[in-house]
């Protein structure tokens, strides 16, 4: 019998805050797991430009926070583990499922190759072709386009990852700490060479609403499913509001590692 | 004695410890466990942390603990293990 495609949520939020960012996807999965919304991916940028760290990070080990401040780059702790993370030039994709639902393997590493592979998809509807490194890497050229991480909680699954629209390894590592100064600028040589970005591989400027069109084709693919376009509920706000004040706009959780 | 290590586990992550520790008797005062690994679920580790105090810093019995809680806890570790772990935290005494 012919079955209808799955319809899940497709939300565009741009320029929010790193803790707006942060408690929004935390509002979905929450949202989510009380079956609330249906599985939602949202594309999202950052503004200001901020740092995202893992959630093990030890944020004065890893951020300066002096520069952040001269600069005026925000920094936040995620809910998520894996590194840290310059977000200025770039989509940011949020996919928010149930552990449950059939098309998200039950295996930890699996379900990031999964998820991994509509962004693979979406970036080859851009012309660029990329294969996943787990376990959470996406390379074109042979260099890093792409870094994602995911977190189970409430029988619910959240990954969100970075996809570089541009990349400025200098800026980055002003606002990063590095665990040996002396050689510094070999990093800084090393980075450069094994991270790129759309723009470096097309040679020519992208805009978030190209990149988001192309990136939402891949999800759909991916999961054979149809992204409809909604809006956060008034319910998700409201979550939203409050992670923002109890978790990612507080000292105490930003700094607690 | 505070001590702080930096150790990329191999084919995993970089593991960063900041140990306090008596020095008399090498037990673990505190500990703090980061780095960019990734840990299910993500707040066991501030358990294994509490769990870790006034534990021997012996290389067997750091890594039988470690074990021990990652079992008891139900904890999924990518990219950090528990020989990675007792490594990176016996790195701090040298």
């Amino acid at each position: 019998m012919f079955k209808m495609k799955e319809k899940w949520r497709y939300l565009k939020t741009e320029d929010k805050t790193a803790y707006a960012n942060m408690a929004i996807d935390r509002a979905v999965l929450v949202a989510n797991s009380e079956c609330k919304v249906s599985p939602t991916v949202r594309f999202f940028t950052w503004n200001p430009p901020a740092i995202s760290i893992g959630y093990f990070q030890s944020l004065e080990d890893e951020v300066n926070l002096e520069m952040c401040k001269n600069i005026g780059v925000d920094y936040v702790r995620r809910i998520t583990g894996g590194g840290a993370v310059y977000h200025e030039s770039e989509l940011t994709y949020s996919i928010v499922i149930p552990e449950s639902h059939p098309q998200v393997p039950k295996n930890i590493m699996e379900s990031y190759g999964r998820i991994c592979g509509a962004v693979i998809k979406g970036l080859k509807n851009l012309g660029i072709n990329s294969n996943y490194i787990p376990v959470n890497d996406i390379i074109a050229d042979g260099k890093k386009i792409s870094g994602n991480a995911q977190t189970r909680k409430l029988k619910t699954v959240l990954q969100h990852g970075t996809i570089l629209t541009d990349v400025d390894v200098n800026k980055m590592f002003l606002l990063l700490k590095v665990p040996d100064e002396k050689i510094k600028d070999k990093l800084i040589a090393d980075v450069k060479q094994r991270v790129t970005s759309i723009k470096h591989i097309l040679g020519d400027d992208i805009n978030f609403n190209e990149t988001a069109k192309a990136m939402k084709a891949g999800f759909e693919e991916e999961f054979n499913v149809d992204l409809v376009e909604g809006q956060l509920t008034s319910y998700e706000k409201e979550l939203a509001k409050r992670f923002e004040i109890e978790f990612f706009g507080s000292k105490q959780w930003n700094h607690r590692r | 004695m505070k001590s702080k290590s930096t150790y990329k586990i191999p084919n995993g992550k970089l593991l960063k410890i900041f140990l306090d520790y008596n020095e008399k008797n090498q037990l673990i005062n505190n500990i703090k466990i980061t780095g960019d690994f990734f840990a299910y679920p993500e707040e066991a580790i501030e358990k294994m942390e509490n769990e870790l105090k006034n534990t021997k810093l012996d290389k067997n019995i750091l890594n039988e603990k470690i074990k021990n809680i990652i079992q008891e806890n139900d904890i999924e570790f990518i990219g950090l293990n528990s020989e990675g772990l007792t490594n990176g935290i016996l790195i701090c005494l040298k």
